[in-house]
């Protein structure tokens, strides 16, 4: 961001949150996968504070109803009010995404800077690791982990723990790449030049130009983990209790809700599932556009 | 962009010339669709190819493998009858169980056309006797003293002690249990009888012949030279091929789609609300109750919540009891049956001798002063306090800090809409429950491990010793040893011992049996030695658009039962007609 | 080519191999059960079986299959075998190696996962190019960012409802299966649309779900291709914006793209093991459902094994490819 400011100088600065509006107008990925964002989390905080989280669990009300005033998302087979399902299932599913996408994340980033800051034994060590692993499907892996842990001890968190095992190569290798090129340029040679340490360099330099990268990267993780756990939900693994996202549309799916008229019951977690990623697929794509300055000269 | 439309091209053929590599052994002939069989089922869970009966573990009667494979009789559940097959008698021939005469069908012949004479009676029973892998081998180990063939249609059994069941729950092919008989010469040549996958080539006596074969499909051709016809035992099948169509991993509700759009005339068993909907929207479709609940046919698989009752806490007779008044069976029958009444307090299936042996005077008595099925949250919570449990802030009961793990293991496929119930009526009344449906629940279950497990007693069938046997104590190993199969509950007990040993020798017929029988049911009950839930059901779609004559409850046909994977399959097969 | 770098990428190859293979080892190893007493268990469960015979047989197999050695020693014993293309026996369904049954199952995943990598590459690049590209109408590129909300939806989601609309209720295209049910599979252009006709619908699942990540990252390279100043020449020559679309434009932002070819398949094995289930194709990823249910550890490993080994051979010969597509690079 520095770097635009810069050269922005000559003319009169407005303030930053008049920037930041103007450049949403400009990038309407970014404005709309935020909008349907808010959108989201306004709903989540709403409805954790208006619900019954008993209701989210079978045997609380009715069950087989249509939406109606009462249950605007109807209720399912096994009783629950789709409506608490749906507002718990968001909260559950963001804990993991946020949770294995932003630890693997931090991962990748930490691993990432030291083997392009370092370089020689170190970075060929982390980098052939990555490479190693990568080709390993990691979902695989995850069911073989998933599988073999005590169900009991299995709660959203654990599921977060096994989807996060493997999930930290990537943004390695994305950042690692991005401090190696930023190590060349010229505001880092300035830097390093007027006398700064390598600490310093780092935060005050090349993180806040890498944040756009690291933001896509935790972005991708969070894509990562909530397929993972959707995906671990349809093996009959991970917390099969819980309303999650995933569970909720599996548990439809195996009792054949679409085929016995319930259109209701999977519509709505698919609905919501969509939209979380999606968005994020959006902020993903307004990110490189932020990160890409020559889109921006572009424009 | 044209030279990757060129590579995508030149990938499809070269993946397509690979798929064509597959193995079919010759030409076929052309069969039309109007006397080919559809049958759904899972190919991808075991071998495909393997038709040798004591290839294992690799074998399995199912998938197709009984329509090559026939036995001495079979058994029609519905009629209670028993189907003589190769044999045309099997006779005990002492009054004390300890010695049997096999006389076999003249015409009977395998499908090289050497003919099934007593040598290969001799041959499967010693294989069975010698060969530890084999199936049935602690049976005839633990019963059979010497089979010898008196003349080539007539063999002799002795047994070692009284063996009254041995008849039925062994030489008789029904559901999936007891022995074919295998062709002696074919078997005789191989090695290793236990490695020898058998092939296309490989001599049997059923009806049919394996033709072709990949993951996606069997095909099964009729023999036209099946001695059974010669010889009268049945007509000349209609069915000209059976195709049996992987359906391994896809969802039950797609496999309904598939059989509503005539894909298929039969598929396995569905859900309660799947198969009302199939029949709603085709009405070509019908069930073995025709369209009413609860479209199917009781199963022999009664299910119950087992516990390790050698485990703490499940070792207090009080616990369990809490458990079971935790269990509200009208409810379930009303939510997930439309009020079919399906829960069950038995360790058995209500066919016909087990009825009316629940509904002698003597079990009604008993039902009556113990209550097996009552639901009461109060006299649970008050047997909780009693056995030194407290209610902790989450509303679950606690002692030493240890909330009762009440983790359900049990099978998606085939629980996933009762166990959501029942983890949330155990969790109303204070007992820490989840669900466990991965690939380890078995395992947990053969392990003894902390919680419940969701499973059937695959025991009795025409009278209740199988089922009450599975809680003597010989059966009761250690934990950390691995559980028999139907037998989890490792319950001990010298007094309930004495019970079954007394009847083991005695016909079921026999007054003394039916006293004996109905105290250890008592017992049963009042032990509470695991939480009878449910009658198993299958329900199995007959699609009628190109074959009637489905055995359903108004056609019973031999009393063979709609399971066209089990071993009396065959008999479902060979009686279709064509619609067409 | 020099030999250097050949036997630097060979040794790469053998150490995805090894790492590949010690995971797969022993992460089932760490779990207390007996695969050969649960499968015992699981017939006796579907047929007779006389429980008191199980240990018996389970220490009999346990022997065949080599399980009651030490782990270092069956370790060894396996990676001599994968050295040799042997992965084994499959317990589950024995007497089959798993060589055997990868070969089976191998031609449906073939089919399915490579056809729909490459079509949601080609389709996914192109709609990317022109998101990019400043030329294009605006519905085009809308159309694109439709795409990338698409890449929200699960694959498996969209089978099932393919199937329930397409399939059940307007009855286009097959519910499931490989082939038509009955057909006997032979070499003729029939047999072939026949089984084209059964994936279409897998096929367009898997498709629209991984469209999305191409073209959010060749919208992105073709940004900054357009900044080159061959592209600037190419322009100031008086080129067509065609000439200049195809030739200087895409050519070379889909280079890097291809890079990503490799793993790309590597994420879409993931959703075809679940979407084979839901259209009830026997291919790899039923395969290995199936093991995984019923811990069959050979040939659990063998399949990952092979994936894995194919993902990394891929990346390889990208690797070698590249220089022949971009004359830029050459390796030194």
């Amino acid at each position: 961001m520095s770097s635009v400011t810069l050269s922005n100088t000559a003319i009169r600065q407005p303030n930053k949150v008049t920037l930041f509006f103007r450049y949403l107008r400009r990038n309407p990925s970014l404005t709309f996968g935020l909008l349907i964002m808010l959108f989201l989390v306004i709903f989540t905080v709403h409805g954790l504070l208006t619900i019954n989280t008993k209701d989210a669990y079978p045997l609380a009300v009715r069950p087989k109803m249509p939406p109606s005033f009462q249950y605007p998302l109807g209720t399912d087979f096994f009783g629950r009010d789709l409506y608490a399902a749906m507002v718990i299932g968001m909260w559950q599913t963001a804990v993991i995404g946020v949770f294995a996408g932003a630890l693997g994340t931090i991962i990748g980033t930490i691993f990432g800077f030291i083997s392009a800051y370092f370089g020689g034994f170190i970075d060929a060590a982390i980098t052939s690791i990555c490479q190693i692993l990568i080709p390993i499907p990691a979902f695989l892996i995850q069911v073989i982990i998933a599988g073999s842990i005590d169900k009991r001890s299995v709660t959203i968190l654990t599921m977060a723990w096994v989807v996060l095992l493997l999930a930290w190569m990537g943004p390695t290798l994305v950042i690692r790449a991005q401090v190696l090129s930023m190590k060349e340029r010229q505001f880092v040679s300035v830097a390093k030049l007027s006398g700064m340490t390598s600490l310093g360099i780092i935060f005050k330099e090349i993180l806040p130009n890498l944040l756009p990268f690291i933001a896509a990267a935790f972005i991708a993780q969070v894509f990562q983990a909530v397929f993972a756990s959707f995906y671990l939900a349809i093996v009959g693994l991970g917390p099969v209790r819980e309303p999650l996202l995933g569970n909720t549309i599996w548990s439809a799916q195996t009792q054949g809700a679409f085929f016995n008229g319930w259109w209701w019951w999977p519509i709505g977690p698919a609905v919501a599932m969509i939209l979380i990623l999606g968005s994020l697929a959006l902020i993903n794509m307004g990110m490189d556009e932020m990160a890409n300055p020559r889109i921006r000269r572009s424009e | 962009m044209q030279k990757s439309f060129k590579l995508i091209s030149s990938l499809f053929v070269a993946a397509m010339l690979m798929v064509s590599a597959m193995s079919f052994a010759q030409d076929l002939p052309d069969v039309p669709r109007n006397q080919t069989l559809i049958l759904g089922w899972d190919l991808s869970a075991a071998v495909v190819g393997v038709t040798n009966p004591w290839a294992l573990p690799g074998y399995t009667h199912q998938r197709g493998n009984a329509f090559l494979w026939e036995p001495l009789s079979y058994y029609g559940i519905f009629k209670s009858e028993e189907i003589p097959w190769l044999a045309d008698s099997m006779e005990y021939t002492s009054d004390d169980f300890t010695s049997m005469e096999i006389k076999l069908n003249p015409m009977a012949k395998w499908s090289d056309g050497v003919p099934v004479t007593s040598k290969d009676v001799v041959f499967t029973f010693e294989g069975q006797m010698n060969n530890q892998t084999l199936p049935y081998h602690a049976a005839f180990n633990q019963y059979v003293e010497s089979v010898e063939a008196v003349d080539d249609l007539t063999v002799n059994v002795t047994f070692k002690i009284p063996a009254p069941r041995f008849k039925f729950e062994v030489l008789t092919l029904k559901f999936d249990t007891g022995i074919p008989i295998v062709p002696a010469h074919a078997l005789e040549a191989q090695e290793d009888v236990n490695a020898f996958p058998g092939g296309l080539d490989m001599p049997h006596s059923g009806p049919y012949n394996l033709v072709a074969w990949d993951l996606n499909q069997k095909i099964f051709d009729l023999r036209e030279d099946w001695w059974a016809v010669e010889a009268g035992r049945i007509g000349v099948p209609e069915v000209k091929r059976i195709v049996m169509a992987n359906i391994g991993g896809q969802q039950m509700d797609n496999i309904a789609q598939r059989i509503v759009n005539n894909e298929m005339d039969a598929a396995l068993d569905m859900r309660s609300s799947v198969i009302k909907s199939i029949v709603e929207q085709n009405p070509m479709v019908t069930t073995h109750s025709g369209d009413q609940p609860p479209y199917g046919y009781l199963d022999w698989w009664p299910n119950a919540l087992w516990m390790n009752t050698q485990l703490e806490p499940y070792n207090d007779q009080r616990v369990r009891r809490a458990m079971s008044l935790a269990i509200n069976r009208e409810l379930l029958d009303e939510i997930i049956y439309e009020g079919a009444g399906i829960t069950t307090i038995y360790p058995f299936p209500l066919y016909p001798a087990l009825q009316e042996f629940a509904d002698s005077p003597a079990v009604k008595a008993l039902e009556e002063e113990l209550q097996p099925g009552l639901y009461d949250p109060e006299q649970s919570a008050a047997l909780m306090e009693e056995a030194g449990f407290t209610m902790n802030r989450d509303g679950l009961w606690e002692k030493d800090g240890e909330t009762v793990s009440a983790i359900i293991q049990g099978f998606e496929q085939i629980h996933s809409d009762i166990v959501p119930f029942l983890v949330e009526m155990l969790r109303n009344a204070g007992f820490d429950a989840d669900v466990n449906f991965g690939a380890d629940s078995y395992q947990n279950m053969a392990d003894g491990v902390a919680g419940l497990y969701m499973f059937g007693h695959g025991a009795s069938l025409i009278d209740p010793y199988a089922a009450l046997e599975l809680y003597h104590s010989r059966y009761s190993a250690q934990i950390g040893t691995s559980a028999g199969n139907n037998r989890f509950s490792r319950y001990a007990n010298p007094e309930y011992d004495a019970l079954l040993d007394e009847m083991a020798p005695l016909g079921a017929d026999n007054p003394r049996f039916q006293e004996l029988a109905a105290e250890a049911l008592g017992i049963y009950w009042k032990e509470q030695i695991d939480i009878p839930i449910i009658q198993w059901l299958h329900r199995i779609p007959y699609n009628q658009t190109y074959w009637t004559n489905w055995p359903t409850a108004d056609n019973p046909s031999l009393g063979e039962n709609g399971a066209f994977w089990a071993h009396t399959g065959m008999l479902v097969v060979t009686n279709l007609k064509a619609a067409q | 080519m020099n030999f250097r770098l050949l036997s630097k990428r060979l040794l790469f190859l053998l150490m995805v191999v090894w790492a590949a293979s010690t995971i797969t080892f022993f992460i089932p190893r760490i779990s207390p059960k007996n695969p050969v007493r649960e499968r015992f268990a699981e017939l006796a469960r579907t047929g007779g079986f006389s429980p008191e015979d199980l240990e018996v047989i389970v220490a009999d197999y346990s022997q065949r299959f080599g399980l009651d050695k030490p782990l270092l020693q069956q370790y060894g014993d396996y990676m001599w075998g994968i050295l040799r293309f042997d992965l084994g026996i499959s317990l589950n369904k024995f007497p089959k190696t798993v060589m055997q049954l990868i070969y089976e199952s191998l031609p449906w995943t073939i089919g399915l996962v490579f056809i729909t990598t490459i079509l949601s590459f080609i389709l996914g690049n192109w709609l990317g190019a022109l998101a990019a590209w400043p030329r294009s109408p605006d519905w085009l590129k809308n159309i694109a960012t439709s795409f990338v909300l698409f890449q929200g939806v699960p694959p498996v989601l969209l089978g099932i409802l393919l199937i329930f609309f397409i399939g059940f209720k307007l009855k286009l295209l097959p519910l499931g299966g490989a082939y038509s049910i009955g057909t006997v599979p032979d070499q003729s252009i029939g047999f072939f649309l026949d089984v084209l006709r059964h994936q279409l619908l897998p096929g367009i699942a898997l498709v629209l779900g991984s469209v999305g990540g191409w073209v959010i990252s060749m919208r992105g390279m073709g940004v900054t291709i357009q900044g080159e100043d061959y592209v600037t020449f190419a322009e100031h020559k008086g080129l067509g914006p065609r000439v200049i679309f195809r030739d200087y434009y895409l050519r070379n932002a889909l280079l890097p793209q291809i890079t990503g070819l490799a793993l790309a398949l590597g994420n879409l094995v993931t959703s075809a093991i679940v979407v084979e289930g839901i259209f009830a194709l026997p291919g790899l990823g039923t395969m290995l459902n199936s093991a995984i249910r019923s811990n069959d550890f050979s040939v659990i490993y063998g399949i990952v094994l092979f994936i894995t080994i194919g993902i990394a051979t891929l990346m390889v010969i990208v690797e070698f490819l590249y220089p022949l597509l971009d004359p830029r690079i050459r390796h030194q």
